[in-house]
């Protein structure tokens, strides 16, 4: 369980750090962060970079910022933990609260966690839920690119073997839930259910059922197209979102219970969402 | 009123006090030493070539490539000597045990997906397993069997054609007439997970062997240090003498590391290859969970009898063990068959018992010595036929119990298995476990969720008997070539009149220096400060089997009394003969020589010790200087500790999830030496216990490759899951000169028959296949 050789550097800044990645030609540096999901992957040796970039010396990367009142701007190297500290956005804060144990909340980085695409990691569903984007710069320049079309597949994103992810651009829901069953407190879970409300539209992404987060459309057509989120609405879109997954069985749970989660936890989240619009109106009234 | 002072001041007392570990301090600071700390110079390290297919036959090895590389030392395979003649091979006088050996490097055949094929010394571990990679191995592919309960294609051993290393039937009474005389039949088919130790420290060792004068030292994170060196005497055909093992600090044990394995020989052996260069090798958790023993992996086939009022009348079992590849060396794999079929009558009362147990060899990890040995599979057997008879009666799952409990009039009851119980405490510790529980008050609040359709809560109940501390006519075990009943510990008093104690058990984290400074002061009458315990040196202590079947407390502790008293005895004289008065009518304690009824001492044990060691010219005639004893003892019989557990669990149909409520545990640890040991020891076991109950299983794939290869996907429970628990004793001390049950297991015992019965009385569930995870509660509750 040792890596097998390779290269290091510290990048001085995002420009540098995409130069190095640039510079090796067969695409096979890599970015270290937090190091909480690459390190394991090399110490089994199934990941065999020639050069490790390390991000985590770049001034600026690791703050949160209030793009307006609507939406934050969360830098690459901002931790789990500063996301379970900070106030301006409750959904992350929520999220990033399951993630993994406090050690690994003070390493890992939302930049790795989304770059590394683990389908059944939270902050991946949150991404899809809310909307979120992230920023992106490489030698040639900056993109924009949306957290769905982030996720490829498992542990597959849509970088180029020279971008690097400098921020992301989350939006502020109206309202939110958030629901996960793990196996034990802090592991990955098995169904993972953020649900938002962003601009009036509620999405529901759901993590853990496929080989990315999966959007419940049927179901948020349902939520969508109504006028109050009743019990029975719930009901009927959590049964929608399960009937629309298809996850793989295995022995930390079998597929048939996989798809109960999912209708247990999307109405979870859904009850949380409608919860905290009567909330918002007894705070109003 | 004026106060009398007393004649003599009170005797300190050390024994059943929580007194400050010795260990601690030491583990605090950062300064324990373990394996994985040593440092020496040259010193090269090691990383095993394993293979990644679970049977196969080897057709080539080539290492060319790695030998070429410039950073790697040297690179070593089983096919060539010295390998090639040394194989660990346990036995066995039980007749229908057949004996298979194990290689230390594979060179014919692999037999387990894991099992070393070289070793490679580099300068660090990382080049090491560079240089692994560049073996390149050739394989024939044979066909796998990961099931102990299915026809093998391909035998693993040519010696036991159908895989079955050892069978053997316990009969006593007729179980057939007392079947048929049953008011009710029951039968069940279950099964348990495999799972292992995993200590928080892997196996570590470091191997050097002197040129100089032809010593072998051996460091190893060992629980079983004299074992090991006089079986790599007899391996390496070396003298005792020359070999030197050192188990220091370990970090856990928990059984796992109470074999020999074939990296331990492979180390020795590279050692004495390399004379000069020590060679370290440190498991990491990926070869532990492939290549450390486990455990657990049972089926069980059960039918029984029982009167209508509840008493057992007849139990047939049919045991079957998944032993993995290898009988694991030297326990034998009737290790767990063995203890399955002796103890699963448990603390029952019965007469009519027909089991037949099986070792079958598969193509998996070596099984081996786990916290428990079988029991807790074993116990979750027996109290699922407790639970069953009663739901089939009608009666409560309590009473059932009380029903057949061997009970203090029955004592010395004889079990079905023959094996002796002394105990006989079982009811008083349901008694107390019911009474810290509080079954009213569950039952009542069971009973408003129930109305209120509030998620559901059930109890579970489990009552098991621990043998420990097994002498020589005690044998559970597989009839080996040696007796694991005594130790032996020498207690020596310094010129200064300090205590150091050279005692033959060892500690993988349970305070064993705690334990036996403890007695040891209290033998002799000093304090516990003034004594300090050396452990886990062949070279210090003179004989010690080390650390398993619970049995350090009452064997090592056994041996550190008598040792003690012996010194004692030898001071007392030594002081009768220079004061010229009785030795009857001197007293030693805290570290003083008085005359009975006399408030000033007459000697220090410090100004005794000075006489005994240097001042020979004040030496009474006919007393030997020196103070120093050494004593073995062997208990003959063991102590049966009895224990209860209770626990209620709350469960969440939709989604599965297991809660527990309250977890009450209440033992027979006999006279208590140290509380929060003691109470250390059972937490940590039911800990474990939970772990097996609802998180850890090593799963195979048809093909033989590990599933739950790391720590994501076997789950080890974490704070977070293991409830607060309730821990209480009763002391009933055993017949051994410290009162003592041990302790060391008993915890494990509950928690699989505990969570499967809280599971059937919550929702009708009944639970054939360990663990029970939510998805047992989800699936049972569509
Ligand atoms: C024991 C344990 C438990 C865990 N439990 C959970 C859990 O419950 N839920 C969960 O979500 N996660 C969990 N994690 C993973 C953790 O959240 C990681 O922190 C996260 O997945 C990756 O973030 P990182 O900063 O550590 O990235 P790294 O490990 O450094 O990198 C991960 C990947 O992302 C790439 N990368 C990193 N930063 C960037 C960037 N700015 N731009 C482009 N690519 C980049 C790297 O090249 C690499 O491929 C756990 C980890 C451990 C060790």
């Amino acid at each position: 369980m040792k890596p097998a050789p390779f290269d290091y550097v510290v990048a001085a800044s995002a420009d540098e750090a995409v130069q190095y990645l640039a510079e090796v030609e067969d695409g096979t540096a890599k970015i270290i962060a937090g190091g909480q999901s690459l390190v394991p992957l090399l110490a089994l040796r199934l990941a065999r970079p020639s050069l490790l970039v390390d991000i985590n010396r770049i001034p600026g990367l690791a703050t949160i910022e209030s793009l307006s009142k609507t939406s934050i701007r969360i830098g690459a190297l901002v931790s789990h933990r500063m996301l379970c500290e900070q106030t301006t956005s409750p959904l992350l804060s929520e999220a990033a609260s399951w993630i993994g144990h406090t050690a690994i909340r003070t390493r890992g980085t939302i930049g790795g966690s989304l770059a590394h695409s683990d389908p059944a990691a939270e902050l991946p569903v949150v991404a899809v839920a809310a909307g979120m984007s992230v920023e992106v710069v490489s030698p040639s320049g900056k993109r924009t690119i949306s957290a769905e079309d982030l996720f490829v597949s498992t542990l597959e994103n849509s970088l180029a073997d020279d971008e690097m992810i400098v921020a992301v651009d989350a939006p502020l829901p109206e309202r939110w839930g958030f629901a996960e069953y793990a196996r034990r407190h802090g592991d990955f879970g098995l169904v993972t259910v953020a649900v938002a409300e962003v601009g009036g539209k509620i999405r529901i992404a759901i993590g853990g059922v496929g080989n990315k987060p999966v959007r419940a459309l049927e179901s948020e057509a349902l939520v969508n197209d109504a006028t109050s989120l009743d019990t029975q609405l719930t009901e009927r879109a959590a049964r929608a979102a399960a009937s629309a997954v298809t996850p793989n069985g295995d022995f930390h749970g079998s597929a048939s219970y996989r798809t109960g989660l999912v209708e247990e936890l999307v109405g979870r989240a859904l009850r949380q969402l409608a919860l905290s619009r009567l909330s918002a109106m007894e705070n109003w009234s | 009123m004026t106060e009398i002072p007393l004649i003599e001041p009170e005797a300190e007392r050390s024994v059943g006090t929580s007194v400050r570990r010795k260990e601690d301090y030491r583990f605090l600071i950062g300064r324990g030493h373990y394996v994985s700390d040593l440092q020496l110079p040259r010193m090269r390290h090691v990383a095993f070539l394993r293979s990644p297919l679970a049977h196969a036959r080897i057709t080539s090895v080539d290492v060319s490539s790695a030998l070429e590389a410039t950073f790697v030392d040297a690179v070593f395979t089983g096919g060539v000597e010295p390998f090639k003649s040394v194989t660990l091979i346990a036995q066995s006088a039980l007749p229908s045990y057949i004996e298979t050996a194990q290689p230390i490097l594979a060179w014919e055949k692999v037999r387990f997906s894991g099992e070393a094929i070289a070793a490679v010394v580099a300068g660090d571990r990382y080049l090491a397993e560079d240089g692994a990679e560049l073996i390149e191995v050739e394989y024939e592919r044979l066909s796998p069997n990961v099931t102990a309960w299915s026809t093998p294609e391909e035998p693993l051993h040519s010696e036991a054609p159908d895989n079955v290393l050892l069978e053997r039937r316990f009969l006593s009474g007729d179980v057939e007439s007392a079947l048929a005389n049953a008011e009710i039949v029951v039968e069940r088919k279950l099964t348990t997970n495999r799972h292992g130790g995993n200590p928080l420290e892997c196996r570590a060792g470091v191997a050097l062997f002197e040129p100089g004068d032809g010593t072998l030292q051996f460091w190893s994170g060992t629980q079983v240090p004299h074992i090991v060196r006089n079986a790599l005497a007899e391996l390496l055909g070396m003298s005792e003498a020359k070999i030197r093992v050192v188990a220091p600090d370990v970090g856990g044990g928990f059984g796992t590391k109470a074999a020999l394995y074939p990296e331990d020989v492979a180390l020795c052996l590279i050692a004495r290859q390399m004379p000069g260069v020590p060679v370290k090798w440190v498991e990491d958790r990926a070869e532990h969970l492939l290549a450390a023993t486990h455990a657990r992996d049972h089926r069980y086939l059960l039918t029984a009898g029982f009167a209508s009022d509840g008493t057992l009348l007849a139990l047939r079992a049919d045991v079957t063990c998944n032993v993995g590849a290898y009988s694991v060396y030297p326990w034998t794999a009737g290790i767990e068959p063995l203890m399955a079929g002796g103890l699963l009558s448990g603390p029952y009362r019965l007469e009519n018992y027909d089991c037949t147990v099986r070792a079958v060899a598969t193509n998996t990890s070596p099984s081996g010595p786990y916290r428990g040995v079988a029991r807790p599979a074993s116990v979750f057997a027996m109290e699922t036929i407790m639970d069953e008879g009663a739901r089939r009666l009608g009666m409560s799952t309590i009473d059932i119990r009380r029903k057949n409990l061997i009970g203090p009039k029955d004592i010395p009851y004889k079990m079905p298995s023959r094996l002796v119980d002394d105990s006989g405490h079982y009811e008083r510790c349901l008694d107390r476990a019911l009474e810290l529980f509080d079954l009213e008050d569950f039952l009542r609040e069971q009973k408003r969720r129930k109305e209120n359709n509030e998620p559901p809560i059930g109890f579970g109940v489990a009552c098991y008997n621990e043998l420990t501390g097994l002498g020589r006519a005690a044998s559970a075990g597989p009839r080996m070539p040696f007796r694991t009943g005594h130790d032996a510990c020498t207690v020596k008093i310094n010129p200064d009149g300090a205590v150091t104690v050279f005692s033959g058990v060892t500690s993988q984290g349970q305070g064993l220096e705690t334990t036996v400074a403890q007695i040891v002061a209290d033998a002799i009458g000093v304090n516990y400060d003034d004594v300090e315990v050396h452990i886990g040196n062949t070279d210090e202590s003179l004989w010690g089997f080390g650390a398993f079947s619970s049995r350090q407390a009452v064997i090592g502790g056994g041996a550190a009394q008598l040792s003690a008293l012996a010194v004692k005895e030898k001071v007392i004289n030594l002081a009768s003969k220079l004061l010229e008065i009785d030795g009857i009518d001197l007293t030693l304690r805290n570290g003083e020589v008085r005359v009975v009824g006399e408030l000033a001492p007459r000697f220090s044990l410090a100004e005794l010790a000075r006489i005994a060691y240097l001042e020979s010219n004040r030496l009474p005639n006919g007393i030997e200087p020196g103070l120093e004893a050494t004593r073995f003892y062997d208990p003959i019989r063991g102590a049966f500790a009895a224990g209860v557990q209770l626990g209620s669990l709350e469960f969440d149909k939709k989604t599965g999830e297991i809660r527990i409520l309250k977890w009450v545990c209440v033992e027979d640890a006999g006279r208590v030496i140290n509380p929060r040991i003691v109470e250390g020891q059972i937490a940590g076991a039911i800990a474990q216990g939970i772990g097996g109950a609802m998180y850890e299983h090593l799963i195979y794939d048809d093909d033989g490759n590990l599933s739950t290869g790391t720590f994501m996907d076997y789950l080890i429970p974490t704070s977070a899951e293991i409830p607060e628990m309730v821990i209480d004793h009763i002391e009933c001390p055993a017949d051994n000169p410290l009162g003592v049950r041990g302790v060391g297991e008993g915890g494990t015992l509950g928690p699989n028959a505990v969570v499967a019965g809280a599971v059937a009385d919550a929702l009708g569930i009944l639970v054939d296949q360990l663990p029970v995870t939510e998805g047992t509660i989800w699936e049972g509750s569509r």
